[in-house]
């Protein structure tokens, strides 16, 4: 059982502070959960372009009801990252997935950052995630529970670039 | 906001490593990649990176960290998997 989810947004700013903005993009107050960022593998290739390898560490906090559904104690989970920065044709591309609980639920995300076509000025960020839920019976439920949380995190996720940007002394990692 | 209590909030609000171990190796890593990536690379000089030692370091710890953790980290090489996938703990 697979469903995908997409959306556009545009940021004020422009590209390069964008993504000066998403490579420091945690901590920050509106991703609590993600405790931990570990960079494996960092390169530039041939074209110039920075290939990243990120190890991201989140902390849910799921409830104790949904714990004891998917059957896990643990309550940490771990999401690899890997990243392109073209910094000539101003480009950057992120591709995520959980590498815990994939016994119970894949998740993909992908996220595009290009300067806006009709303003410099701007950024476009297009992202989708596809879900997928292993397994018979909790199947659309935590599907919908899913698609609403990454909904959500998107949100906060384009309000922390917006924070990162506006607080540049106050973001280390 | 005083020097001190702007320190206080970067200390506090910094990030940690997957590896407790680790986490001053990458915060140091972290400030020297964040400058070459806005002073450098971004403005089209990608040649020369400054902060190989502190990488090496920083990688040697948390490698050590996630083979202790059992976390499945895909295609990475010095798990010493190679392609093939690692077998799924959880």
């Amino acid at each position: 059982m697979m469903r995908v989810w997409s959306s556009e947004h545009v940021f004020s700013h422009p590209w390069d502070t964008v993504i000066k903005a998403a490579m420091r993009k945690y901590p920050n107050p509106m991703n609590p959960c993600v405790v931990g960022v570990d960079v494996l593998e960092r390169s530039v290739d041939a074209q110039g372009r920075l290939h990243s390898l990120r190890l991201l560490s989140t902390e849910w906090g799921l409830p104790g009801l949904v714990r004891a559904v998917l059957g896990t104690g643990r309550t940490m989970t771990y999401v690899q990252e890997r990243s392109v920065v073209d910094p000539a044709e101003k480009r950057m591309e992120l591709c995520s997935t959980n590498l815990t609980l994939t016994n119970v639920v894949s998740v993909s995300e992908r996220l595009v950052y290009t300067p806006h076509p009709e303003n410099a000025g701007r950024t476009v960020l297009t992202q989708e995630a596809v879900i997928t839920v292993r397994g018979i019976g909790l199947g659309s439920h935590l599907e919908g529970l899913m698609v609403s949380t990454i909904a959500s995190n998107a949100k906060k996720g384009w309000a922390a670039i917006e924070w990162i940007i506006e607080n540049p002394e106050r973001a280390v990692s | 906001m005083t020097s001190e209590s702007a320190a206080a909030a970067a200390a506090a609000a910094a990030m940690n490593s997957v590896g407790e171990a680790c986490t001053d190796m990458k915060r140091e890593y972290d400030q020297c990649f964040n400058r070459w990536f806005a002073e450098k690379f971004l403005k089209g000089d990608g040649s020369g990176d400054p902060c190989t030692d502190l990488f090496k370091r920083y990688q040697q710890c948390v490698q050590k960290a996630i083979k202790e953790k059992e976390i499945p980290i895909e295609g990475l090489e010095f798990m010493g998997h190679g392609k093939e996938k690692p077998e799924s703990s959880s």
